[in-house]
């Protein structure tokens, strides 16, 4: 069995009376890239959280690298600190650079000495191909190059896995791209990496498989031709067909 | 007006007037400092009981004069304590509570002008609750407040005057008493003015300059929402 970096098992997830994930079962291994699609509302964001281990699920378990995470006596931010968030909304802390971003993270939780850390972020920002960058406040950045620090500051974590929320959802076309091109690069790189995103050109070149989620959980799922050409579902095909038309 | 230069007899007694103004005005917005931050932080991530504590506090400083404030203080913690405390410390401890009700109001809008994306980004990132807020919240919370806290300063200097009920040897209570002894209240009361003005005036511009020295740019935008 291959290393499986992050799994679920009947996860459900609900705030007061709304059900949000409906008993969902999921993994994915070490080099894997796989991508979520799916309705607004249909519980995306959520998903990506709770294994995440941003919030607990109301039911069900979250495996990280085969332990049951909150059954064992983890320390859940050495967790997160494996787990890799890129949010929709470029949510860089507002009061620090580029570079000040990157290294935080690594400075306030990994204990990295102030040369060790900065050495770290730059190589990372040089990743994202920011380093000329480095030294600019996030409101003097483009949201594409703000969404490019966010995955550098990921990414310099030396994460076991990156989670991505529809990271250029609100980016415009052009900014798209750049934030995409960073991403397939990654891809190339075996980072392991769970998506949600609606850039079909990118789930078709890197994903092992697309999952499509409705209604709390996932409907169908395989590798990208099968998911994308070729839905067994009405509900797939009715979605598909939109995302696809419109293009 | 032509021996205007009378004023310059008391100048001694004014400066420990001016001294006393100062004193009480720094320690009551050092006390609101901390009163204020630790308050906004309970309002905004604490539990039900505190806040409902914390905004009972706030409200009653906020909705009473502070002259009467420093009466009750002043004269009931003794009957009620048996402890004698002195105009100085009355007037401290007074300043301090009251100040610190205003001073959460600011920070607390600028604790929550730090969005909840951010602070979902550290706890991606590993970060304690606690390292979320000295290294996130506080640094651009305290940046941010820096513009609304400024007219906290103003109000609290000015309103030292109110010690004068409690019989603190303040600028006000000073000038009065020289006012009483040179029959002269028009210039003495003036002077005084002339004093308050320049005092908060240097002071603004000190805190301006401050402002100037921290700030980051866009971080400001955050706080007009
Ligand atoms: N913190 C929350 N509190 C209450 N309801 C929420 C919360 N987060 C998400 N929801 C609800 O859960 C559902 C799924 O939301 P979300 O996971 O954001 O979907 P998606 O990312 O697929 O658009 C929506 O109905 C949303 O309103
Ligand atoms: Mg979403």
């Amino acid at each position: 069995m291959a290393d499986v970096v992050l799994a679920c098992e009947g996860l459900k997830k609900a705030y007061g009376d709304l059900m949000v994930l409906k008993g969902i079962n999921f993994k994915i291994e070490k080099g894997q890239t796989k991508v979520i699609i799916g309705p607004s509302g249909s519980g995306k964001s959520t998903f990506l959280r709770v294994i995440g281990l941003l919030e607990p699920p109301t039911d069900g378990k979250v495996f990280f690298e085969g332990q049951d995470v909150y059954s064992s006596d983890m320390d859940l931010n050495m967790v997160r600190a494996k787990i890799g968030f890129v949010f929709q909304e470029p949510s860089l802390f507002r009061h620090l650079t580029a570079l000040d971003n990157v290294k935080i993270g690594l400075k306030v939780v990994l204990g990295m000495s102030e040369e060790e850390a900065t050495e770290k972020a730059m190589e990372t920002l040089r990743l994202v191909h920011l380093e000329e960058w480095a030294h600019h406040y996030p409101a003097q950045l483009s949201g594409g190059q703000q969404q490019r620090v966010g995955i550098a500051r990921a990414l310099a974590m030396d994460p076991d896995i990156l989670l991505f929320d529809e990271p250029t959802a609100s980016l415009d076309i052009e900014l798209t791209w750049e934030v995409i091109d960073v991403m397939k690069e990654l891809a190339e790189r075996e980072v392991t990496m769970l998506v949600v995103t609606h850039e079909i050109g990118f789930a078709k070149e890197v994903a092992d498989e697309i999952l499509f989620m409705d209604d709390g959980k996932f409907l169908e799922w395989g590798p990208p031709e099968k998911v994308l050409r070729n839905p067994s579902t009405p509900r797939a095909r009715e979605f598909l067909s939109r995302l696809l038309g419109g293009v | 007006m032509s021996d205007i230069l009378f004023i310059l007899e008391f100048a001694g007694l004014i400066l420990e007037g001016f001294i006393m103004t100062v004193i009480m005005t720094f320690l009551g917005l050092a006390g609101g400092f901390v009163l204020g931050v630790l308050s906004a932080l309970g309002d905004v991530y604490g539990g039900k009981f505190l806040k409902i504590i914390i905004n009972a506090y706030v409200e009653f400083f906020r909705g009473s004069p502070l002259i009467v404030q420093l009466l009750m203080f002043y004269f009931s913690i003794p009957i009620l304590t048996g402890i004698k405390w002195d105009a100085f410390t009355a007037g401290a401890v007074t300043l301090m509570l009251n100040s610190g009700a205003y001073q959460k109001g600011y920070f607390k809008g600028a604790i929550e002008a730090v969005f909840k994306d951010q602070l979902l980004a550290a706890k991606s990132l590993g970060m304690t609750f606690k390292q979320t807020l000295m290294h996130i919240v506080l640094p651009q919370a305290l940046r941010i407040v820096i513009p609304p806290w400024t007219n906290e300063y103003v109000s609290l200097g000015l309103s030292t005057s109110a010690l004068i009920v409690i019989g603190l040897r303040e600028l006000t209570n000073i000038s009065k008493s020289i006012a009483a002894q040179t029959f002269r209240p028009l210039e003495v009361y003036l002077f005084t003015s002339i004093i308050y003005l320049v005092w908060i005036t240097v002071s603004l511009k000190v805190l301006d300059y401050i402002y100037n020295r921290v700030r980051i740019p866009g971080l400001e935008v955050t706080s007009e929402i």
